[in-house]
């Protein structure tokens, strides 16, 4: 990273810092719009890292999501841990990339493009499936309800939704410039010559697919801790796999700052379609979507110049990583 | 070709953009020009059904409360119209708290009005509570939102475990040769099909009816085939179903296909909407359905109300009433409390009795709620007829069915 992109870094984490005070958090919405972009952005980020970089379309992010926000609410609800307790967060964290390297090993192994983007949906379901019939364990269907008195001001949140989007960031950082890094987006680009260069290609995808897990898992305790209200058809939603899948591609996967532009430019269309157009935001955004990935296949930082063109080597082109992955 | 800081640029502007956006207005202060109901309701999606319902009732209490001019509020000593803002929660649980973010930070709302269902209203509930916002709840089952201890919220439905009693006191009804001899629970594999499929179940023990079967049901399946011939197999005769309403046209399409005879059906959430009837027509006969309120009971406007919807839609309906006078007792609290204030008209909703309204005399338990007895109806041409409360059925007593080869 040059000098002048890391003072640009620290120039607009310091303008996150400072917006709180600017403007006041409880009235204004501004605090809470960029705490849920926040959120968005760990997870498209943690999405960017399997499909971006190691080429594996993942639509399983749901299941890891949901999994980090029951470790803390089963775990609160108990009083093994307290609000906002860190070991909370990392417990929801490592949970997840426990159920990443558990399910990701035979997955990873056997599957490949659509399979396993397959494989990877059915576990979101299997999640929830299994959290509805554990019963009093989890809440059953009706969820786990946390003593929402512990609230006091969103600040905390905020803070702690930035740290992971930086660390999601940082952690991204530091695989993709390191030898994990070639690893990956050799395997992406071609996983039998990586496999023949001497690459353990299994070990390098259940890792990518772990630490996303990690990421993916502390997001969902962050919004668990914000909304106290942890239940099966909310925290094991598609749509958390669908936005970050979105938000990385509009973005531009494979790239670091795609899934950051990303994430604050969809949730901001989402937000201002709910707002000015609450009948038909739904059809204002799908449209939107279906615009952006047709004209747009590798993102808005794909326009770059100099930046790979759709089609070659350098790019990340989400149908052209399933149709290789299937054998065409 | 777009350079790096091109892309940045933009990004930046849509940031600023948005932030300026976002940023706070101007409090009314006291030149207040109207008091601000928020809703977070389910427009769109899967509960869009339910959630536009419960919209037209609180648009039809908001209407006929401004074409009076409005609440006479005395901290600002005028009439002051209500303004309701919707924000659509699209059905998704995960979307709810969001919805009432936007609803107090961005519409500044004075107050909240109930979402639809407990997995709607409770996460709605919660997000108002951080924001002591007082929140006039109903379609929740008290149970579950008593465990959430809430102080800013209070609920306006029936009790769960009474509910759940409701089918075995109508079987109780049916005389001995037209009582179902295996029964059944047929639950759909939601949030409140599994809380109410276990208070039927429990209640089924007190009445002392066995169940036969209970099995969780597929939300829109499509084909119920396999499971209904698993039900004519072990002779199956009277159940009850928790579905929604797609599913239960589906469900009784087939049934009536695999030559499936229920004596008693008696359906939750799905078979009450009137595009039950229009789905199945005569095959609708016979079901039975649950709701909260009818145009028939003798309650002021009530018939009036059902009129207005009926016409409008083409059907009647039997939840209206529940939400209509959710808005009047809200009206009303306000009026009591003589200001906007959160904890005032809670105050208010908790110490008054809130009498005249659609669904009769209200008053609150000391605990936030207030109960009232679900009901049932049952299909006959096209009208619901009440078969319980019992004292409400007008001299209607709730008929078996006959096999479908003799309807």
């Amino acid at each position: 990273m040059t000098k002048k992109r890391l003072l640009l870094a620290i120039i607009i984490i310091a303008a996150c810092c400072a917006v709180p005070f600017v403007f006041d958090p409880e009235k204004s919405y501004v605090v809470y719009f960029l705490f849920m972009a926040a959120i968005y952005v760990t997870l498209s980020q943690s999405w960017n890292l399997v499909a971006g970089y190691t080429g594996q379309v993942s639509l399983g992010h749901h299941a890891f999501f949901g999994l980090g926000a029951y470790v803390v609410a089963i775990l609160w609800s108990r009083h093994l841990i307290g609000y906002l307790d860190p070991i909370g967060i990392i417990l929801a964290g490592v949970a997840a990339s426990m159920l990443a390297v558990l399910v990701g090993i035979p997955l990873l192994s056997k599957l490949r493009g659509d399979y396993f983007a397959l494989g990877t949906l059915g576990l979101g379901e299997i999640m929830r499936l299994l959290t509805i019939q554990l019963g009093a364990f989890t809440g059953g269907p009706m969820g786990i309800l946390l003593p929402s008195s512990s609230f006091g001001t969103i600040l905390p949140h905020y803070f702690i939704a930035l740290s992971l989007a930086v660390l999601s960031i940082a952690v991204m950082f530091y695989m993709t410039r390191s030898h994990i890094g070639l690893a990956l987006v050799s395997i992406r680009e071609d996983e039998a010559a990586a496999e023949a260069s001497g690459i353990n290609v299994l070990k390098f995808k259940v890792l990518s697919f772990a630490v996303a897990a990690f990421l993916a898992g502390m997001s969902g305790s962050i919004l668990a801790y914000y909304v106290f209200t942890i239940e099966p058809q909310g925290f094991y939603g598609l749509n958390w796999t669908l936005y970050p899948v979105l938000m990385c591609v509009l973005g531009g996967a494979g790239t670091m700052t795609g899934p950051i532009i990303g994430g604050l430019l969809l949730t901001a269309v989402f937000e201002i379609a709910r707002y000015f157009l609450p009948e038909i935001h739904p059809i204002f955004s799908g449209l939107f979507i279906i615009l952006a990935i047709m004209f747009l296949p590798t993102g808005i930082m794909g326009l770059r110049k100099g930046a790979p063109q759709k089609g070659s080597a350098g790019a990340f082109d989400i149908r052209r990583s399933l149709k290789r992955a299937k054998g065409g | 070709m777009v350079k790096l800081r091109d892309t940045w640029l933009v990004g930046l502007a849509v940031l600023v953009t948005l932030v300026f956006f976002f940023s706070p207005t101007g409090l009314q202060g006291a030149d207040k020009k109207e008091i601000v109901i928020g809703t977070p309701l389910p427009v769109t999606g899967v509960a869009s059904q339910e959630g536009n319902e419960e919209r037209w009732a609180y648009e039809e209490a908001v209407a006929d409360l401004n074409a009076k001019g409005g609440i006479f509020v005395k901290e600002y000593n005028k009439k002051l119209p209500v303004k309701l803002i919707v924000a659509d929660i699209e059905s998704d649980p995960g979307k709810a708290a969001g919805a009432v973010e936007r609803l107090v930070k961005i519409d500044k709302v004075d107050l909240l009005l109930s979402s639809f269902a407990a997995n709607f209203v409770m996460p709605t509930a919660i997000a108002a509570e951080k924001f002591k916002v007082y929140y006039h709840g109903n379609t929740c089952f008290p149970v579950v939102w008593r465990g959430a201890h809430l102080k800013w919220s209070t609920i306006f439905f029936f009790e769960l475990d009474k509910g759940a009693e409701i089918p075995y006191q109508i079987l109780d009804t049916l005389p001995a040769a037209e009582k179902p001899k295996n029964f059944a629970l047929l639950m759909e594999d939601t949030a409140d099909g599994r809380a109410f499929g276990g208070g039927l179940a429990e209640a089924a023990k007190k009445y002392k009816w066995e169940i036969a079967l209970n099995e969780p049901l597929g939300v829109a399946a499509k084909d119920y085939s396999a499971q209904i011939l698993k039900l004519k197999s072990k002779g199956i005769d009277g159940a009850i179903l928790f579905a929604s309403g797609g599913d239960c046209v589906t469900f009784v399409h087939q049934m009536k296909e695999a030559d499936l005879n229920l004596k008693y059906l008696h359906g939750y959430k799905g078979t009450w909407n009137g595009d039950f009837w229009k789905a199945l027509g005569k095959d609708a006969n016979y079901v039975l359905c649950d709701g909260f309120w009818s145009e028939d009971w003798p309650y002021p406007k009530g018939k009036e109300l059902g009129e207005r919807y009926s016409k409008k839609f083409g059907k009647r309906s039997v939840a209206i009433g529940l939400y209509y006078a959710t808005c009047q007792i809200l009206w009303e609290a306000i009026e009591k409390a003589g200001s906007v204030d959160s904890a005032k008209v809670k105050d208010a909703v908790m110490t008054n009795t809130f009498k005249g309204t659609v669904m009769g005399d209200v008053k609150y338990n000391p605990d936030g709620t207030a109960i009232f007895p679900c009901a049932a109806f049952q299909w006959w041409d096209g009208l619901q007829k009440t078969v319980y409360p019992f004292e409400r059925s007008a001299g209607y007593k709730v008929k078996a069915a006959p096999p479908w080869n003799k309807r």
